[in-house]
């Protein structure tokens, strides 16, 4: 039985999908502040000297509270996207006003470049990454559906993109000289980690690629109600940008490089040194230092729960080794502050394991 | 696509219980808020005293619905026991 929500449902209305999300939303973060703190615990007191994923793994699969747990993990996951008052459906309900908001006709030449005959890796289609039906790249709604998404991503933070992304852009300023001429944002989405450079930056040339037509067309839309005139976003494969070589000041990303197996991690990594310019900055943001067993195994977990199945492969590459044999120096990968506090001993909420990747392309 | 679902507890069934407990729950809340702001429109409208609606029932008010929150009980504990409503084969 596969049931068909959205369109034609009475009972949806905004304020039912308001609440539905709410009251999910409310269930994660008791999930986030307290289930998983208490799980924490127990797993912690139950370990022996030696014990890896594994040994941790092992002995938690039968654990009740673990059980609870992995499950709420996935299915609050999937009661956001999914189902009678997720956000497909209620985004389904309005896919008419929403794809004719997303038109290209009014938009200034340039912003936004599209490829119809790009072929979608076989990665990326595999799997609904998130558990966002369909995924992001194959439903004219699905950058709004995304949008909307992203904006509950990370339950302790508040809703507004700005905030995690604008940090980031405070980092990548401070490796900085001053200001960058040319920005590479790699698989920008709808634009929420572009956004901040294009802000900082007006004087850039900001190119942000991606291969999800969805999100690029609500990207331009937004760049474009914003008058945001440095910036045009290019529908590709950031593995193969296209981009000249020794051409970009700074190369970033912002959750991308958990979303390939570790040849296309490895592409990315070869593809930044490719189109930086000597002395040239990468920063990629990303889930990467697990500081203790523990952590490993929760957030390898989270990556079987949510639909991402490279989050565990990603974290077991040696990143610094793969910059290295590129070239880099300057390389630092370290745990990054998402929110205020995140990093403090005493905050003791689920997180993901934010870290920077960075490196300097040799002068 | 039909694949299916990962399961967590040791009985497969109880997966599927809680999705639909907590289907249930969602479906709860949705009509508690809806209750909710029909009561503050009716209430500002002057249709409805808000105070006596959140007021403690008097035991007259609590014994004139007794038999309709009795049946919704037993329809809830029904299951509980565990036995047949009609007769079926021996088991």
């Amino acid at each position: 039985m596969t049931p068909r929500f959205g369109q034609g449902d009475p009972g949806l209305s905004g304020r039912a999908f308001a609440a539905a999300q709410a009251f999910t939303l409310d269930a994660k973060l008791v999930w986030t502040r307290s289930l998983y703190p208490a799980l924490h615990r127990k797993i912690e007191d139950g370990l022996s000297p030696g014990d890896g994923v594994a040994e941790i793994r092992s002995r938690m699969a039968g654990d009740v509270d673990y059980q609870v747990f992995a499950w709420l993990e996935r299915h609050l996951q999937r009661f956001k996207y999914s189902g009678r008052y997720g956000l497909q459906a209620y985004h389904d309900a309005q896919r008419e006003t929403l794809e004719a908001g997303l038109t290209d006709a009014d938009l200034p030449e340039g912003l936004l470049s599209l490829d119809p005959d790009l072929e979608m890796p076989a990665y990326y289609t595999a799997v609904d990454i998130h558990q966002h039906p369909g995924g992001v790249w194959s439903d004219a709604i699905a950058g709004c559906v995304y949008e909307r998404g992203a904006r509950s991503t990370t339950p302790t933070m508040g809703v507004k993109h700005a905030d995690l992304h604008t940090r980031l852009t405070d980092y990548v300023d401070g490796l900085l000289d001053g200001p960058p001429a040319r920005l590479f944002d790699m698989a920008c989405g709808f634009g929420k980690s572009t956004g901040p450079f294009v802000e900082a930056y007006r004087e850039a040339e900001i190119v942000g690629m991606d291969l999800s037509e969805p999100c690029l067309r609500l990207a331009a839309r937004t760049a474009h109600e914003n008058q945001s005139r440095n910036v045009r976003y290019v529908q590709g494969d950031a593995r193969e940008s296209g981009l000249d070589p020794d051409s970009q000041d700074v190369v970033t990303s912002t959750m991308y490089l958990h979303e390939m197996p570790p040849s296309g991690v490895r592409a990315a990594l070869a593809e930044s040194y490719r189109v930086l310019k000597p002395g040239g900055r990468m920063v990629h943001l990303d889930f990467y230092h697990l500081p203790d067993p523990i952590a490993r195994f929760i957030h390898y977990g989270h990556g079987r729960c949510n639909n991402e199945p490279f989050m565990e492969p990603l974290a077991e590459m040696d990143l610094t080794a793969e910059l290295e044999a590129l070239g880099f120096r300057d390389i630092r990968i370290e745990p990054f502050e998402e929110a205020p506090g995140a990093l403090d001993p005493e905050n003791d909420a689920w997180r993901f394991p934010w870290t920077v990747v960075a490196a300097e392309k040799p002068a | 696509m039909t694949r299916p679902e990962q399961t967590f507890f040791d009985d497969p069934a109880l997966d599927r219980l809680y999705g639909t407990v907590w289907a249930l729950a969602t479906e709860v809340f949705v009509l508690r808020d809806r209750v909710t702001v029909l009561e503050e429109a009716l209430a500002e409208a002057g249709q409805i005293d808000l105070d006596a609606l959140r007021a403690e029932p008097s035991p007259e008010d609590l014994a004139a619905h007794a038999a309709d929150r009795r049946a919704f009980v037993d329809h809830l504990m029904t299951s509980l026991a565990g036995t047949q409503q009609s007769k079926g084969a021996p088991v």
